[in-house]
């Protein structure tokens, strides 16, 4: 771990400066290292990806935080899972809402699903974006569609009535 | 003259029983381009999972995907035992890959029979599928399912094996070792299978690197890449066991991977066999769990499956993430499949062995 950490933490000096990531580095009994990096700004993600990329590592997978999260913080919560030959690189950042983030796959191909999903989604902005197209709704459904419909589940599970009918109305007054 | 037209393809075809959307371009015979629409059923699962318990989610996420259901409730556990701090005790380790090495067993040998249907070679269709219910029979017998093995639970395990169950298990491994051994050199060596699967929907080492392809679909294109090896959990660290990898990249490579993988499979279950400790099968009453963040991956039968987990100190997760091996597999089929004809297409298609119910959480 402390190799893993040392790299990484010289290698984000580098690019992003010391002062403005975070790094942990945290190793189970297996040896399987999990860094978690956080960026205080947006612009350091492409430096940070370069790194992976130089590093020959591959994207995992990016999580952006709940509907509900980023409705009550104004902002988007990304989290962006990179593999380093087994050991996971997390880079996380704070999106504020209507802000856009830079697109990773100039470097990362298979960013291209993730970043679509956000678009969709979560109606999160992505910039230069090289395939801007709907992955899993129908094209004749507006961006953040999610915000605004109620889920089947919450429709049919009576355990969610209180939700549904807050949505509801909810939904009324911001028609009125 | 040439001309280029599209060939809608699904969502309901019959070598894909499953809804998922293609756009084929195609100039004459050949494939010229492809385009995949999603979503048909995608389900929300990682909302619902926000919505339900730590121990309710189990048997939800057991239910993302059938053929690799015990891979999603494995991770999702490993994932919570890290912010809980739990180590689960040895045996668990072992039953947990037993568990999942059963599973390979038979997903690997349902992929490589659809192969055989597919090229129309219904007989060796039939006797893999045969051997294959052989380990769809140990599932039954051992956990009370087919499918869903509800074997995990947080901290460990819910089922173990007596001397009898033991015995049994060595058994029915002694049945199928030969049997598969027998396909493997069929699959190597009849013409049939080599003259449709040998050079078709080929993907390069550098394309598959490219895409972050994972699995048997980047083994077979020569990617030494497996998470029991590269990030051990279980008791994957304490078997003997070789990545295997394949190198031409084409159909017939990636079915000889799934193949040997499942060779492989059935030595890991006989070496748990043998190392299994005796103790308790699950860590002792769930502690409370803390706000945090962790990591899982486990290698499922379609390759890397990652789990990310956010509490926030209620028994609920703040946020759950999963990507399963399917959601970049897809994106080799434009791939594999330019320059091949249209008959190869659901051969292609199957080489990858999509989930669209994982891919569709």
């Amino acid at each position: 771990m402390k190799e893993l950490q040392a790299l990484l933490q010289r290698e984000l000096d580098e690019r992003v400066g010391e002062q403005n990531i975070s790094l942990e580095c945290r190793t189970n009994r297996k040896g399987v290292t999990t860094a978690w990096c956080r960026l205080k700004r947006i612009e350091d993600l492409l430096p940070c990806a370069q790194m992976v990329k130089a590093l020959s590592g591959r994207l995992s997978t990016i999580t952006a935080s709940s509907r509900e999260h980023a409705r009550e913080s104004g902002t988007h919560e990304l989290a962006y899972h990179f593999d380093l030959d087994g050991d996971t690189l997390t880079v996380s950042l704070l999106l504020p809402l209507g802000a856009e983030v830079d697109s990773l796959t100039p470097l990362f191909r298979n960013a291209d699903w993730n970043e679509r999903e956000f678009m969709e989604l979560y109606d999160i902005k992505i910039r230069g974006c090289l395939n801007p197209k709907r992955l899993f709704l129908d094209e004749s459904i507006a961006p953040g569609v999610l915000d605004r419909l109620i889920p089947f589940s919450a429709l049919v599970n009576a355990a969610s009535t209180k939700t549904l009918w807050e949505r509801i109305l909810a939904n009324r007054e911001e028609g009125q | 003259m040439t001309t280029t037209y599209k060939l809608p393809v699904g969502p309901l075809h019959v070598a894909l029983e499953e809804p998922m959307y293609f756009k084929i371009d195609v100039q004459g015979e050949t494939i010229a381009g492809l385009d995949i629409t999603a979503g048909h059923v995608h389900r929300g699962i990682e909302y619902l999972t926000m919505n339900r318990n730590f121990i309710q989610n189990i048997t939800l996420l057991e239910r993302v995907c059938s053929l690799c259901s015990n891979s999603h409730p494995t991770t999702f556990c490993m994932a919570l035992e890290q912010i809980a701090g739990i180590d689960i005790p040895p045996r668990a380790e072992f039953l947990r890959v037993i568990a999942d090495e059963t599973k390979r067993v038979s997903s690997n040998l349902f992929n490589v029979a659809i192969l055989a249907h597919i090229v129309g070679f219904d007989t060796l269709f039939m006797h893999v599928m045969e051997t294959r219910e052989i380990m769809q029979d140990v599932k039954e017998t051992i956990f009370g399912n087919r499918m869903d093995l509800a074997a995990n639970c947080i901290g460990g395990v819910r089922f173990d094996l007596d001397t009898e169950r033991k015995s049994y298990l060595g058994a029915q491994i002694d049945r199928v070792i030969p049997l598969v051994g027998k396909i493997h050199k069929l699959y190597l060596t009849d013409r049939t299978i080599l003259s449709r699967a040998r050079g078709v929907g080929v993907l390069s080492k550098s394309d598959a690197l490219e895409l972050a392809l994972v699995g048997p679909v980047a083994r077979g294109s020569g990617v030494e890449y497996d998470v029991r090896k590269k990030a051990p959990y279980a008791a994957y660290d304490q078997l003997d066991f070789e990545v295997v990898t394949g190198s031409d990249g084409d159909v017939w490579s990636r079915a000889l991977v799934r193949i040997q993988e499942a060779e492989v499979a059935l030595d890991l279950l006989r070496q748990c066999l043998q190392k299994m400790p005796e103790g308790p099968i699950c860590a002792s009453l769930l502690p409370e769990v803390p706000a945090g963040e962790a990591i899982a991956k486990s290698e499922a039968p379609r390759g890397e499956l990652i789990y990310y987990l956010r509490t926030n100190g209620s028994d609920r997760p703040a946020r759950l993430k999963w990507r399963v091996p399917s959601y970049m597999n897809w994106s080799a089929l434009p791939l594999m499949m330019k320059g091949n004809k249209i008959g190869d297409i659901p051969m292609i298609v199957n080489s990858i062995d999509p989930c669209i119910s994982c891919t569709e959480r």
